[in-house]
């Protein structure tokens, strides 16, 4: 009997980076703001797709909730309240910093591709972290919350206590002006 | 994982099976609510309320009332502001209704049953993380209020559409907050287990974790911008807030996602607080055996979890009729400055009493 289950997953795999390489060129490439907006949000709900197939429902659901669901929301905000016009962007073309971003993101991509088409092993190669093992051991939700909290308990306590500091930061922006606010 | 051919084949039938059925139940909320809003606060108010329409003598109180309205919101005839965003204006109910129904999925309707030797949960999807899943797609929901005001091109959709998005937003933070103390309790993000846990009537979530389900009531209200936080949509200050330009179809877009997503809202509160689909003092599994069908503790369990649904519709509708609208300024008070540190405060609290109990 064929493993039917995997046949299907490597299918719905080459389908899914697809439609997200598909998405991320519309993203670039759509004239309108908001368009590009809401593409980066199918973007990254297909992207999270790609996790829950690979039996990671976990990262899955915090990749929507954190990114599709509360970042690209203030996005969105941003752009809709300053209403930009597709004519109003165009001086904005071809600046300095976007050509930056440009050569960095093809050096990465030639690193990427290097690496994955030398053949070693990327990432946890040595068996112990593979879908079936991880079930045994209890789940995936259940492997990353021990990891999290016993190995990497100071990197991410440490995490924790840096975004505190950037809402603190993001509160004492915001509260320059000392003028009473009418409610 | 790895699954045989036939074994593949029961699963994505039953898969497909238990989706239609309940895409077909979810789409027949709406037409009973369209009826229980009007005749609930007719009968609070003394008054009769659409009882008229029927098919020739047979009126059944007003039943067909609901068949005449959805008539009428299919056939009015469409009409897009000028200068509306076209393409964000037709998608935004989309949007509003994708969530709700993707929501629906995770909910677990019964316990499993046996179908030719396999086991089937009777949700359409069984996941580890079943909270996680419905708190990241209900984040979702935002985009269709938003972009429905902003595409409408009316300040008043414009307003409403950003009053919405604001309150959603904040209110899903004490949401999922009041449901972290039941996820520390029962030890288990997948609300089968969190079920099955829930055997008798002290083991319910409202028994062992009653702050949690005061914080998890009101920010229900305010999630599905319901009175008395309909902030979004107050006639008397934004006309219809962001569906003001929309009419016809579109407008029962929204209608059914609203509806939809309280009915979502109400099972979800029924199966963390009130035992989903357990009957107290009785076990629904044992039903099969005890009756000699199988499928009976299905069902019973199944009509379980729908009473204990159909009480927070009501309550919905009745809060509505009760309770006035709060003012924009209340609202984030509550929300920022009472609910959050009041969930906080839960949260570690019920930490401690765990771990003084593991540790005694």
């Amino acid at each position: 009997m064929p493993d039917f289950s995997s046949l299907m997953s490597h299918g719905v795999f080459h389908l899914l980076a697809g439609l997200i390489t598909l998405v991320s060129v519309l993203v670039v490439v759509s004239k309108h703001p908001v368009k590009s907006a809401v593409f980066l949000v199918v973007d990254l709900f297909l992207l999270a797709a790609v996790y829950a197939s690979l039996e990671s429902h976990f990262v899955a659901a915090i990749q929507v909730l954190v990114y599709a669901g509360a970042v690209v929301v203030l996005f969105l905000f941003v752009i809709m309240l300053l209403n930009l016009q597709p004519d109003q962007l165009r001086g904005m073309r071809f600046n300095p910093v976007e050509a930056v971003t440009l050569i960095v993101s093809v050096i990465g991509m030639l690193i990427m591709l290097g690496v994955s088409m030398s053949g070693k092993p990327t990432g946890l190669g040595d068996g112990s972290m593979d879908v079936n093992a991880i079930e045994a051991a209890g789940g995936n939700t259940y492997m990353i919350a021990m990891k999290l909290l016993t190995d990497y308990i100071w990197p991410f306590e440490l995490a924790s206590i840096l975004i505190l500091l950037a809402i603190v930061a993001a509160v004492v922006i915001a509260k320059k002006d000392k003028k009473p606010v009418v409610s | 994982m790895g699954l045989t051919a036939d074994e593949f084949t029961i699963q994505f039938i039953s898969t497909v099976v238990k989706f239609s059925i309940l895409a077909v139940m979810l789409l027949q909320v709406p037409p009973v609510m369209l009826l229980v809003e009007r005749r609930i606060p007719a009968f609070m108010q003394r008054r009769k309320g659409p009882n008229r329409v029927g098919l020739f003598k047979f009126r059944l109180y007003g039943v067909m009332q609901a068949l005449a309205d959805t008539i009428k919101l299919i056939f009015k005839e469409e009409v897009v502001p000028e200068g509306a965003q076209k393409v964000f204006y037709h998608l935004a109910p989309v949007f509003s209704v994708f969530p709700a129904f993707l929501i629906a999925m995770a909910i677990p309707y019964g316990p499993d049953i046996q179908v030719l030797g396999q086991t089937i949960p009777l949700s359409v999807v069984r996941l580890d993380v079943g909270f996680l899943f419905i708190f990241a797609i209900s984040s979702l929901a935002v985009y269709g209020v938003t972009i429905a005001g902003w595409a409408s091109n009316n300040k008043y959709a414009l307003l409403g559409s950003l009053r919405a998005s604001a309150q959603m937003i904040s209110y899903e933070i004490p949401l999922g907050m009041s449901l972290i103390p039941i996820v520390l309790i029962y030890g288990s993000l997948d609300l089968n287990k969190i079920v099955e846990a829930q055997t008798t009537f002290l083991k319910w979530g409202i028994f062992l974790s009653p702050i949690s389900f005061l914080l998890f009531l009101i920010a229900m209200f305010a999630e599905t911008n319901r009175t008395p936080f309909d902030l979004s949509e107050a006639e008397g200050e934004l006309v219809a807030g962001f569906h003001t330009e929309y009419n016809s179809t579109k407008f029962a877009a929204f209608f059914l996602g609203e509806y939809v997503s309280m009915f979502v809202l109400s099972c979800l509160a029924s199966t963390v607080f009130f035992g989903g689909w357990q009957v107290p003092f009785f076990d629904v599994r044992a039903l099969d055996q005890l009756v000699g069908l199988p499928g009976v503790g299905a069902l019973v369990g199944f009509g379980s979890l729908l009473m204990k649904a159909a009480f927070f519709m009501w309550l919905y509708v009745w809060v509505r009729w009760t309770i006035p609208r709060f003012r924009y300024d209340q609202l984030m008070n509550l929300g920022w400055k009472y609910m959050i540190p009041l969930g906080l405060i839960n949260v570690v609290a019920t930490a401690l009493v765990l771990a003084a109990v593991w540790f005694k």
